[in-house]
């Protein structure tokens, strides 16, 4: 996979804030404070579970779900995605 | 070639329960979230129930219906519990002895959080299998309490009470097991975890996203394994191990996406409720088991799926720590009909309910179940009430006590 460009990760961030609002109807994707967790912004388990794997649809990603349990907010989520899709 | 599977299968689920809307609303949790939890009843234990009794009380039911010389081929019996009640001494050496068996018997317990249970069963049918085994009967009981209380917040209305009784042999009247087919996956992770008597600690998303991993992997062994295997097709039903029903719809949804051909949403939950709802008919009005959870699980479907041509069920267990796996066996009407005898349908709708403060008294009191005493006498006088508000409830061992550490028990 060719390397990010800044573009990218505005695409990375797009898809990232859609699927929380699709997955958390109350929250407009536009709003969604990237220093918040996924927990803060009233996600559950089963929706978090949710998110990850819609995002990583999405974005053609194949990691294991492990690698998502210990991120602190979504910021980092979507600097995560973007150094994954580097790889 | 011989078959080998479960010949007998029973779980016991206590006498008395909390609806979980009333738990969350004693507690303050937020109701939005009970929809994905999917869980409507919490089993709870009464302080004079251990994993002893529990076990017992699970297995007795299916000793009970043996001959003397049925009962003289049990020559393994295993726990598996994640509810020690001492370092040394196993449950297993308590229960064989309520349970009255041939002392030409090898008792032992095992830990592998909510896995152990099924690695003593493949372990076991192994041993059946090689010939090995003298008389050709083994016995294997995940049996556990509870330690939840407030602060396990989410987590609290979804956890169980009981037992998980498994009788293997060369007569798998219940479940026939595809011996050799089977996906393993195991690794180190502190997920969750009972250190100290009464105090569990969960990291919620780590163990749940280790659960899901575990699943995938598992499965991919599984089908490099035997031949033509298709998660889609080659099950009827599935049964996995449910900390939670919500959980199971997550990774039935997860497997899916991975391993069916592309479906939409509306297709996956028809396969859903097709092939897993039966699994959770139990594990929804009883909580999590522990290792015991998937036989909840296989219980349910053996109880309330449509299979009159006989079926394959896919299993899945993962316990926390980690070890996973997912293994398939062959129910028939015959499983139903063996099954029925323990009426387990019908014992679950007699339990008694609680009220909210009913529940945190009990709670509480149970916090004291497995921590070391070496003089205890059991309040059985106040809690038997709530036994006998069960109507037509059988003889049941109780915990009485403890005298120099030993555990002493009696029937009530």
């Amino acid at each position: 996979m060719t390397p990010l460009m800044d573009s990218d990760r505005s695409a990375v961030e797009q898809v990232v804030c859609g699927v929380i609002g699709e997955i958390l109807p109350g929250l407009a994707p536009a709003t969604i404070p990237a220093g918040k967790h996924l927990k803060e912004l009233g996600a559950d388990s089963v929706d978090r579970v949710e998110i990850v794997l819609t995002i990583m649809d999405r974005l053609g990603l194949d990691l294991p779900m492990s690698d998502f349990s210990t991120i602190p907010s979504v910021g980092d989520l979507i600097d995560f995605l973007c150094e994954a899709a580097k790889t | 070639m011989t078959r080998f599977g479960i010949e007998a299968l029973n779980v016991y689920c206590g006498l008395t329960y909390i609806p979980v809307e009333v738990l969350f609303e004693g507690r303050g949790l937020d109701m939005s979230r009970m929809a994905n939890l999917m869980m409507d009843r919490r089993s709870i234990g009464l302080p004079f129930e251990d994993p002893v009794t529990n076990a017992v009380n699970a297995a007795w039911p299916i000793v009970d219906k043996l001959s003397d010389a049925e009962r003289s081929r049990i020559d393994l019996v295993v726990t598996s519990t994640e509810s020690g009640v001492d370092y040394s001494k196993s449950v297993a050496s308590y229960v064989h002895e309520q349970l009255g068996l041939s002392r030409h018997c090898r008792v032992v317990e095992v830990k592998q959080a909510c896995y152990a249970a099924t690695a003593a069963i493949q372990l076991a049918l192994g041993y059946l299998a090689s010939g090995l085994g003298a008389r050709g009967k083994a016995l294997v009981i995940a049996t556990d309490v509870a330690m939840v209380d407030a602060r396990a917040e989410y987590a609290e209305p979804a956890t169980g009470h009981g037992a998980a009784a498994i009788l293997l042999s060369d007569e798998p009247r219940v479940m026939q097991i595809d011996l050799g087919a089977s996906g393993i996956y195991s690794y180190e992770i502190m997920d969750t975890a009972r250190p100290m008597p009464g105090f569990d600690i969960a990291d919620v998303d780590r163990s749940l996203f280790a659960y899901l991993d575990c699943l995938s992997n598992c499965f991919t062994e599984y089908a490099s394994r035997v031949d033509a295997a298709d998660f889609q097709r080659t099950f009827d039903y599935l049964a996995f191990h449910t900390p939670f029903a919500g959980l199971v719809k997550a990774a039935h949804r997860k497997m899916m996406r991975e391993f069916a051909a592309a479906q939409g949403p509306d297709a996956i939950e028809e396969d859903f409720t097709r092939r897993a709802g039966p699994s959770l008919v139990y594990p929804r009005i009883v909580g999590n088991l522990c290792s015991g959870s998937v036989y909840l699980a296989l219980c349910s479907v053996i109880d309330t799926a449509s299979y009159a041509g006989g079926a394959r069920v896919g299993l899945y267990v993962y316990g926390s720590g980690c070890s996973a796996e997912f293994f398939s066996g062959l129910i028939g009407p015959q499983s139903r009909a063996v099954l029925a005898g323990m009426r387990i349908g019908e014992r679950l709708a007699g339990r008694c309910e609680l009220t909210f403060d009913e529940y945190n008294q009990i709670v509480k009191e149970n916090q004291r179940i497995l921590v070391p005493e070496e003089r205890w006498d059991t309040d059985i006088a106040t809690y038997r009430e709530f036994a006998d508000r069960v109507p037509g409830r059988p003889q049941l061992l109780a915990w009485r006590g403890q005298r120099n550490f030993h555990r002493e028990y009696g029937w009530i």
